[in-house]
């Protein structure tokens, strides 16, 4: 498998470089499918090799880097607002006078990177109160449960802490 | 003690049932679709417990696959059955 | 080990409140996006307790890579499914249910 990647269009180091890593995350992903028995590289090994060359193929592109802390520090976070918004949604689903006061809010993005904005725009669904409707042009339309809920500061903390998990900064925004 | 997994499993069951009344009511196209959410996320748990309580393994990768079903369901839903006019 | 099998038990059984207040909150609640707030967050949150429980009763190391795997992807799937089918809904025009 590894030969018909060398003799493709642009055979470059850093191709290689890439399908390495990505050969070892499927191969590591495969072992947590399937265990660690030896036998089950039968299958593994033309399956691995498969999900290497599909994902070369439709997405050549690096994503963007990863700052590892970033993600040690985002992972708690995210758990922690995600477990709010359930016990907030739970709180109104349960309550006899079911407080809700739904609303559209926009709020413009400042992520540069689509891959950014994509997972922005995926983690806002899971946070309290708020899930996004559309995204276009930089702009998410998000739908909030309760508009007395301060939804354009807990995506903008939430922006941040993307962003930090990219490594980059982004500008201090205005409501 | 195995016995709770499947107690647990049955109330999961019971909440989708429930959630099916939804379904069948409507009124709109996408109250439907979130029926494929709806057994995306229990019927994945639902079957992680049974796996557990009935001690079969092969259950949870039966969750993997209808946890990538159900994505792919709500994207073929979005895309086909009600992108149409707006593209 | 009985300890963190009791843990598991008690989270397991955490979980189960959330699945049924999303499936309360999707009969009781008036429109399609309040609906998906119910199912997106409670249910998650419910099977995020599950995948706890059940990974803290697991024996192998493979077994807690594989539940925390599924977990993600159902994470991934949830809120991605939640976003089209809300925006499906807005570029059909239908409106969002407001306090009267």
């Amino acid at each position: 498998m590894p030969g018909k990647f060398s003799c493709s269009s642009f055979p470059s180091p850093i191709l290689l470089g890439r399908l390495l890593v990505r050969l070892s995350l499927f191969s590591v992903l495969w072992c947590v499918l399937a265990g660690l028995d030896g036998r089950s590289w039968i299958i593994g090994l033309p399956a691995v090799s498969a999900a290497t060359f599909c994902s070369l193929l439709f997405a050549p592109q690096q994503p963007c880097p990863v700052s590892f802390l970033g993600v040690l520090r985002f992972i708690p976070f995210f758990v922690n607002l995600s477990f709010w918004g359930g016990c907030d949604v739970m709180r109104r689903a349960l309550s006899p006078a079911m407080p809700i006061n739904p609303g559209l809010v926009r709020y413009q993005v400042s992520l540069p990177e689509v891959p950014q904005q994509v997972l922005l725009v995926n983690c806002i669904s899971l946070l309290p109160g708020t899930i996004s409707a559309d995204f276009t042009d930089q702009c998410i339309t998000i739908h909030t449960i309760d508009r007395d809920m301060p939804v354009w500061s807990t995506v903008h903390l939430l922006e941040r802490r993307v962003a930090a998990l990219f490594g980059i900064r982004v500008a201090g925004g205005r409501p | 003690m195995s016995g709770l997994y499947s107690l647990a499993a049955l109330c999961l069951l019971l909440a989708v049932l429930a959630g099916l009344v939804r379904i069948l009511r409507g009124p709109t196209e996408a109250d439907s679709m979130l029926a494929a959410q709806l057994f995306g996320t229990c019927g994945v748990a639902i079957l992680l417990l049974l796996s557990k309580g009935l001690d079969w393994v092969v259950l949870q990768d039966i969750a993997l696959v209808f946890a990538l079903l159900a994505a792919l369901a709500a994207v073929a839903f979005a895309l086909r059955t009600w992108g149409g006019t707006e593209r | 080990m009985a300890f963190l099998h009791g843990l598991g038990m008690v989270c397991i059984l955490l979980g189960i409140p959330f699945f049924v207040s999303g499936t309360i909150g999707l009969l009781r609640f008036p429109d399609i996006y309040t609906r998906l707030h119910a199912l997106t967050k409670a249910d998650n949150v419910g099977l995020g307790f599950v995948v706890l429980g059940l990974a803290l009763q697991a024996e192998e190391w493979n077994t807690v890579a594989r539940l925390l795997l599924i977990w993600l992807l159902v994470l991934i799937a949830s809120s991605a499914s939640c976003h089209l089918v809300a925006r499906a809904a807005l570029r059909r025009k239908i409106q969002p249910w407001t306090r009267p």
